[in-house]
């Protein structure tokens, strides 16, 4: 009887010893990463996949109050009235468009990054995987740097050091709660910049495989950077990343809008503008959003106002843009550019998430942005000469003669001095370019340029220059991590 | 091949010991006569066991104490023993009974003896499953029920026999549907958003459910929950009795998976020294719903609606042409269109009068879909036993087969099982048991796929739904399901042809289930008061679902639904190419229709050793405990499977257009796929009882638990658990035991933890791959997602939980009470809380919620009156039980709260229904409510997260649940009636109301009192039918009025009803008359389910209270009268 007793003594220390290892299986099939090609399918996840034109859209002035007047078209959407009216967006935090939908996602790509900086640093040969720490440090920084420019003042070198930034995130979290620092604006514009420089040298296009475009390649890296330093206005940079991302073919990285895309039909034109393979695309993602399908009817969006001030009038350059306006009436004017991926939840739903690919990176930015930093350089002749690879592609039957854009056509057309003029020539054909894209609002933001909305009922929403309304308000629930809210 | 022998070598083990413990006891049997040495002359003893008061008792083993002779009592208490030597002393035994030893005296022939009960007190012992301890020495809240007394023939799931029948066990049947569980809840709910069902335990191996169904999607109609009942594969005649335990004591030794209760299943096994055969028939008629039990209007009301949607520009014929869904108007549409190719002219002419005719001509149509669709199926269950058993071995073997026609057309089910469990006595000291137990399902239902939720309009949108019993609730009975001359008539639904006989013999969901398990059971008493025990178990379950659309199915020809170019972009079956963006959509299912497969399987494993002492020192102090351990293992697979083309009439050849693989590909979905779970257990356990001198029981556990579920940390994967608990038996007392009354008097008090594991396993982060959303092929990737965060501090939901009850027995036990009284409080709740998002995560799952309960069980029982000839037993079950979330950081949205299923909010049940409050019609008959602004308008936003201008109207699950039985007998006839009621909860109406209707919609005849004229809306609360003015400018607006009505505080009817469950009559055939032959027992039993409602909320126009009409696959329960015949040899 001993014996036996102890045999079950034996059988039991037995199963104790080797239970730890027995609990260690996973409970279902969750992803563990172990090769570099994990690493950049994580990468994949660490941009924003939502989308931020529907807020800006509204509250930029290229929208104006179209209201239907019993035509059946008039679209009211919550996040488009409250953002045209310049209120507090109330919306689910989960409404996709909307931006406390948009906070998280950029944060949510943060945190991708952070997880993979991890694994790279835990790694045993961190200097293998260089390539991708480099797209982690760029994507971080471009998830952030879109963050401060929406959630909090814009970059100005007088106030930057007192202005509350927004939390800058470096290492997973792993509470359920956790407390972050606003800390300023300079703080986090010295954040971006330090992952930028780190990053960008490290960026190598061949981790990416079949899609660079949706990834921070070499190009779209560059035309981040020179979109971080003209906000931060270090106009030489601007140039020299600017030239990076552009190369010396500008064209090749342009859109071939009156060649190849005006000759297309509708639905082929809406597809074709957000392709990997059109040029002039340098970052693309994908974001689940309802803007393509929803912003022709929208109630305050492109109409007639906007459309004679941006659109249907001659510009500088004395020629119109090769921009196809669709729409039977004012009402749904729209460019098709927005192609809705609808993937259904299974194949006989009605109902699924719709899908846009949204160009976050372009090569029409990176080369208005280093026209206007050339004219902030007091280079104007580098500058026109950009603007004029711009509208080479850009506006009906170009003429290199006729439509020739220079310093003094600029001051003529603009009634003002050749600086300015060439400025707003740039700033012009970058808010025509960039209609129904939301581009306009950071404009709007960076130069402080004031906004006036208008209203059916005949009401003036003035945003003046320092208004706090310029500002997004941070989702309520931030106040739970300790963050301040934006006074309004 | 050699693994295959040997697992076949391994399943056929138990079945050959049978044979050979059948063959060497027949022969041991024989040699034993032949060869005993006669020291003494031997007899032939003859006797009678009866109880203290005087009644026989069956099945009283009587063995000789020495040497292996044996039997036990027949159904009258006699009992004859051949060849017993002279002066020998016989062991009478019972369950429930203090054993006796006689010593025969010379030459005795025959003994009368009467057993006393066990305790003195209560005749039971209850089965934890871990331990069997005396109900006297117990200090849990246990309920034990034995299957002869609540056995209902007819029902087939043993879950649902048990609603009213025990104190603190609510059942209810959100769906009736064969497989399909029962809402289960002892005590209540425990979590919010993970398990609140009890722990199955058969035999002592915890009976896992082969596939995950939350709390909501029980009451889903979705095909999954036909797989949702742990117990739908045994036979009602196998089982012997439940122990359903209720609090922290009872469940202590279940440790970490017990926070829910725990239902123990005992089974039947051999009796030594008895051999029976057992058969019961079962033969049943459900009978058919009939219109008459809800409120939906004639085919001549439903007219003149339609008249009014003609008016307001619903039907007029030209737009109709080209609608997906369409009833009789379509149908005009088409003849006035369509050409006499004889004649040349047009079907039907367009004029006032031959349109008018045509529709007249449905006015008294009156289908009865329910008489088309159901009827009154016949059931029948047989189910044959045996068993037999010597001193060595005693074996129980038992078959049996279900048969279900199917009450409606669209479903059939048959099940077979077989059930083999022997034991066998190696030595005195040494034990050993095997068990098989197996089922078989072959089910058929309706076609359906899971259902989706469209939270902005609020709406449940299923396609394709042909579920009988919501297709006769909602289809107008102005359409035919046959034409004059007797073929189908078909109307239009999804662009194409649809008659709902046609498309259910084309559209079918075939269920095939294996449940296969093996248990082996050691024992060996190393002295007579230690024992050590060892439970092996193995099962494995295999289960496919065949969805089956055929090629003539109304689901197939959808997707190729293309006669026009405005029908084609319309139909969103069709392919549009994203690489040719201008192109007009395409079918891509030219041929055939789907064979979509699914299977789940399960594995699991069980291996727990106990080392159990039980022994009573100086005769007062009793001493019980036991340590053990247990492992278990579950995997569960569940793999899917998309077949494009199937040709069901064309040789089975797939015919597959590429194209629709790249439609799938593109849209992200996969047409195959497999998806493993792994659960992985481990527990340590020990108990200590005693017990002074009969009067004073103090017991307490501990265990601790780990599971692979909460991670790689040791300090979250483990879990220490722990029970104190204490009896006093007061009967023992002098001051007690003078009161003549007084059986027994006792009182228990209990106080523990135990938990479960949440529904969160994120103690690391979860990374998880999926495909990128990007329309074109060559863009996509495979991404790498972080589903959730690590949440460093996840923790097992652990409810703490002080019990208090009184039993009182009187007058010799022929009135007995039983009253317990208990509070809970759940901790560490996971709740889905919503965060600043910074961490890149915006909703988590953390355990940051906590909820109290508190609850009173009253059972009062007994036999008030008996004679010889007249019997009358009682018995009545009360539970009373309430909850309320006192912590929660979640932050539901209206839409979360105003589902029939309703929703978790702070301050509330676990399941609160809340409404959106309607604030009268405006001047053109549109519902208004209060929004979450305060303010009066017809938009409410549904995604609002301010939820508190909502009203609260009441739990979803009922306060007060319980049954009344009552069976009185004369002589060998006797009759039962069974009650049950519930009370205290809400229920959301059926959504009647909608935006827009169509001419295939049957509305309820509350529509005659709508919103007609301006003015009404002082008069009336139904809305208006919308002119299509308003319905447009609606929809636009993103207002969805109608739903918001159906979610308001006028679509709420109180969830209260009094059902009488079952009558039961039965007649047994007396003794006397069958003696002589070789029948033992005969009886036959005449029972009817759920006949009569006896009360419900009128609001509720036959809506049945338990019921959550989801489609798919949900079925009410039925109305049904069985026959149920048993003999025993």
């Amino acid at each position: 009887m001993r014996k036996s007793f102890s045999y079950i003594i034996l059988l039991s220390a037995l199963t104790l010893g080797s239970c730890s290892k027995y609990l260690d299986k996973e409970p279902d099939n969750r992803t563990n990463i172990k090769t570099p090609e994990q690493l950049a399918q994580l990468l994949t996840s660490a941009y924003p996949h939502a989308s931020y034109i529907l807020f800006t859209e509204s509250m930029s002035d290229n929208a104006e109050d179209k209201e239907g007047g019993g035509t059946g078209y008039d679209f009211v959407d919550r996040i488009n009235a409250q953002s045209y009216r310049y209120n507090v967006v109330e919306e689910s935090p989960d409404a996709n468009d909307g931006p406390d939908y948009y906070w998280t996602a950029c944060y949510k790509a943060i945190a991708a990054a952070n997880q993979a900086l991890q694994i790279i640093e835990e790694s045993e040969d961190p200097a293998a995987l260089s390539a991708h720490k480099g797209e982690a440090l760029l994507a971080r920084a471009y998830a952030h740097f879109m963050l401060v420019t929406l959630f909090a003042n814009v970059y100005d070198p007088s106030t930057a050091a007192s202005d509350p930034g927004i939390p800058y995130v470096t290492v997973p979290e792993t509470e359920t709660f956790k407390q972050y620092e606003r800390k300023t604006v300079a703080f986090v514009y010295e954040m971006i910049e330090k992952d930028l420089i780190e990053g960008y040298p490290l960026i190598n296009d061949q981790i990416y495989g079949n899609s660079p475009k949706f990834h921070f390649n070499k190009r779209a890296a560059a035309a981040f950077a020179a979109r971080f330093y003209l906000f931060k206005q270090d106009y030489q940079k601007v140039v020299t990343y600017a030239s990076e991302a552009l190369g010396s073919a500008v064209t090749e990285n342009l859109r071939p809008w009156n060649s190849t895309l005006t000759n297309l039909q509708y639905f082929e034109l809406q597809a074709e503008y957000t392709k990997s393979t059109t040029r002039g695309n340098l970052l693309l993602q994908e974001a689940l959003s309802i803007w393509g399908r929803s912003y022709p009817s929208l109630r305050y969006g492109l109409g007639d106002r906007v459309g004679n001030e941006v659109l249907f009038r001659r510009n500088v350059s004395g020629g119109f843009y090769a921009y196809d306006v669709y729409g039977a009436n004012p009402q749904v004017y729209n460019i098709p550019k927005f192609y809705e991926h609808f993937v259904r939840q299974d194949i006989n739903a009605n109902t699924g998430d719709p899908y846009n690919t949204i160009p976050l990176l372009t090569g029409e930015e990176a080369l208005l942005n280093r026209a206007e930093a050339y004219v902030r350089l007091n280079n104007l002749n580098a500058a026109v000469q950009d603007l004029n690879s711009f509208i080479s592609e850009n506006i009906d039957d170009y003429s290199p003669f006729t439509n020739k854009v220079t310093p003094s056509r600029c001051a003529t057309f603009y009634n003002t001095g050749s600086a300015t003029g060439v400025l707003l020539a740039a700033l012009d054909f970058k808010r025509a370019f960039f209609m129904h894209e939301g581009m306009r609002w950071f404009d709007i933001l960076r130069l402080r340029i004031p906004v006036t909305h208008f209203t059916a009922d005949g009401g003036v929403i003035e945003l003046g220059p320092t208004d706090n309304r310029r500002v997004l308000q941070l989702p309520s629930l931030t106040k739970q991590s300790g963050l301040e809210p934006n006074p309004r | 091949m050699y693994r295959h022998m040997l697992r076949l070598a391994i399943l056929l083990l138990p079945i050959i010991l049978t044979f050979l413990s059948l063959k060497t006891s027949a022969a041991g049997g024989s040699r034993k006569t032949d060869g005993h040495f006669k020291l003494l002359a031997d007899t032939t003893i003859r006797g009678r066991v009866t109880d203290s008061a005087g009644n026989a008792i069956a099945g009283v083993s009587v063995l000789l104490k020495k040497g292996e002779l044996g039997t036990t009592t027949d159904a009258n208490g006699y009992f004859t023993l051949y060849n017993v030597p002279a002066r020998a002393t016989l062991v009478i035994s019972s369950i429930g009974y203090q054993a006796r030893e006689v010593r025969l005296a010379a030459g005795q022939t025959f003994i009368s003896l009467s057993l006393t009960s066990d305790s003195g007190t209560l005749t039971d012992v209850i089965i934890t499953g871990f331990q069997r301890i005396d109900k006297s020495k117990f200090t849990g809240a246990a309920v034990k029920l034995d299957m002869d007394r609540i056995k209902t023939p007819g029902q087939t799931d043993i879950s649902r026999m048990l609603e009213g029948r025990a104190a603190g066990v609510a059942i209810q049947n959100v769906s009736g549907t064969f497989g399909s569980a029962p809402k289960v809840r002892i005590r209540g709910a425990t979590s919010i958003t993970g398990d609140n069902k009890p722990l199955w335990v058969i035999d002592g191996v915890v009976l896992e459910d082969i596939v995950n169904i939350s709390n909501d999607q029980l009451s889903s109609g979705d095909p999954n929950t036909m797989l949702g009942s742990a117990v739908a594969g045994l036979n009602p005649n196998d089982i012997e009795t439940f122990d359903i335990l209720k609090d922290a004591a009872a469940t202590a030794l279940y440790g970490a998976r017990a926070m829910n209760g725990v239902i123990v299943i005992t089974t039947k096994r051999g009796k030594s020294g008895v051999t029976s055969i057992n058969y019961t028939a079962n033969l049943g008629v459900q009978l058919k719903p009939t219109y008459k039990e809800y409120d939906i209007m004639n085919s001549a009301d439903q007219i003149s609606i339609y008249g009014e949607l003609e008016r307001k520009g619903y039907l007029d014929y030209n737009s109709i042409a080209n609608r997906a869904n369409a009833g009789i108007y379509g149908k005009m549409a088409d003849l006035l269109r369509g050409l006499d190719p004889q004649s040349n002219e047009f079907l039907l002419l367009n004029t006032p009068e031959a349109r008018r005719e045509f529709l007249m001509q449905y006015a008294g149509v009156n289908t009865d879909w329910f008489d088309i669709l159901f009827r009154n199926a016949l059931t029948q269950e047989h189910s044959l036993s045996f068993s037999h058993g010597s001193d060595k071995a005693q074996s129980y073997f038992s078959t049996s087969f279900y048969n279900d026609q199917g009450w409606s057309i669209a479903d059939k089910v048959r099940r077979y099982t077989i059930n083999l469990r022997n034991t066998y006595n190696l030595t005195d000291k040494f034990t050993a048991g095997f068990k098989v137990q197996g089922s078989v399902r072959q089910q058929q239902a309706p076609g359906t796929i899971s259902r989706v939720t469209n939270p902005v309009s609020g709406s449940y949108d299923r396609d394709f739904d042909i579920n009988p019993f919501s297709y006769a609730l909602n289809t107008s009975r102005v359409l035919t399901a046959y034409e004059p001359d007797g073929s189908y008539s078909y109307f239009r639904r999804n662009f194409t042809n649809f008659n709902i006989i046609d498309e259910i013999k084309n559209n079918y969901i075939k269920l095939n289930l294996m449940d296969l398990s093996l248990t082996g059971d050691l024992q060996y008493k190393f002295k007579p008061w230690l024992t050590y025990n060892f439970i092996g178990a193995i099962r494995y379950v295999k289960t496919t679902k065949e969805h089956q659309i055929t090629e003539n199915s109304n689901q197939a020809n959808a997707f190729r639904a293309a006669p026009n170019s405005t029908i084609a972009e319309a139909n969103k079956f069709l392919y549009r190419d994203p690489d040719d963006p201008e192109a007009p959509p395409i079918v891509v299912l030219p041929y055939g229709g789907f064979y979509n497969r699914d299977e789940d399987d399960l594995k699991n494993y069980t291996i727990r050793n106990t080392l159990n002492i039980n022994k009573t020192l100086l005769k007062v102090h009793e001493v019980r405990g036991l340590i053990g351990q247990e492992i278990k293992y579950t995997d569960r697979q569940n793999a899917n499977n998309t077949g494009f083309g199937y040709q069901y009439e064309n040789g089975g050849v797939p015919f597959v257009d590429y194209r629709i693989v790249k439609q799938f590909v593109e849209n992200s979905l996969q047409y195959y796929g497999m998806g493993n779970e792994y659960e992985r257990f481990v527990g340590y356990f020990a108990n200590v009882g005693y017990t002074y001198n009969k009067k004073y029981t103090f017991d307490g556990t501990l265990r601790r638990d780990g599971s692979n579920r909460l991670g790689r940390s040791e300090k979250a994967r483990w879990l220490n658990s722990w029970t104190v608990a204490g009896r006093w038996n007061m009967e023992q007392e002098n001051f007690i035991s003078q009161i003549n009354p007084i059986s027994y008097l006792t009182l228990r008090a209990s106080y523990g933890l135990n938990a479960n594991y949440g529904n969160a396993t994120n103690s690391l982060a979860v990374l998880r791959t999926k495909l990128t959303n990007r329309p074109y092929l060559n863009d996509r990737q495979l991404a790498i997602d972080i589903e959730h965060l690590e949440n460093s501090k996840l923790t097992w939901e652990k409810k703490y939980e002080a019990n208090v009850g009184v039993d009182l027995g009187l007058f010799q036990n022929r009135l007995t009470f039983s009253v317990d009284a208990y509070s809970r409080k759940s901790l560490d709740l996971i709740s889905l809380i919503r965060t600043a998002g910074i961490g890149g995560e915006s909703i988590k799952a953390a355990n940051y919620a906590d909820l109290k309960s508190h609850g009173i069980e009253l059972s009062v029982g007994g036999t008030p009156y008996s004679t010889a000839n007249w019997k009358w037993e009682t018995n009545l079950t009360f539970s009373y039980n309430e909850n309320e979330i006192t912590r929660a950081e979640n932050f539901p949205l209206v839409f979360d709260l105003v589902v029939p299923e309703g929703g978790a909010k702070v301050g509330y049940p676990v399941r609160g229904l809340f409404s959106i409050p309607f604030r009268g019609l405006n001047e053109v008959g549109i519902p208004t409510f209060e929004d979450d602004k305060g303010g009066v308008s017809n938009n409410v936003f549904l995604q609002s997260d301010k939820t508190d201008f909502l009203k609260y109207e009441g739990p979803v699950d009922p306060i007060i649940v319980g049954g009344f039985t009552n069976t009185f007998g004369y002589k060998d006839f006797s009759v039962q009636f069974h009650i049950s009621y519930q009370a205290g909860n809400k229920i959301r109406l059926k959504p009647s109301y909608k935006t827009e209707y169509s001419d295939l919609d049957a509305l309820p005849n509350d529509f005659k009192n709508r919103w007609t004229l301006p003015g009404d809306e002082k008069l009336t609360i139904i809305p208006s039918i919308a002119d299509r003015y308003y319905a447009f400018d609606l929809n636009a607006s993103q207002s969805y009025p109608y739903n918001y009505y159906n979610y308001s505080n006028v679509m709420v009817a109180d969830g209260s009803f009094v059902r009488l469950k079952s009558v039961t009559l039965q007649y047994t055939l007396p003794s006397r008359i069958i003696a002589g032959t070789p029948i033992k027992s005969l009886s036959a039993n005449l029972v009817g389910t759920n006949l009569l409602m006896i009360y419900a909320d009128p609001l509720l126009h036959g809506q049945d209270p338990e019921f959550f009409n989801a489609g798919g696959i949900a079925q009410p329960i039925n109305k049904q009268v069985t026959l149920a015949l048993r003999v025993g040899f």
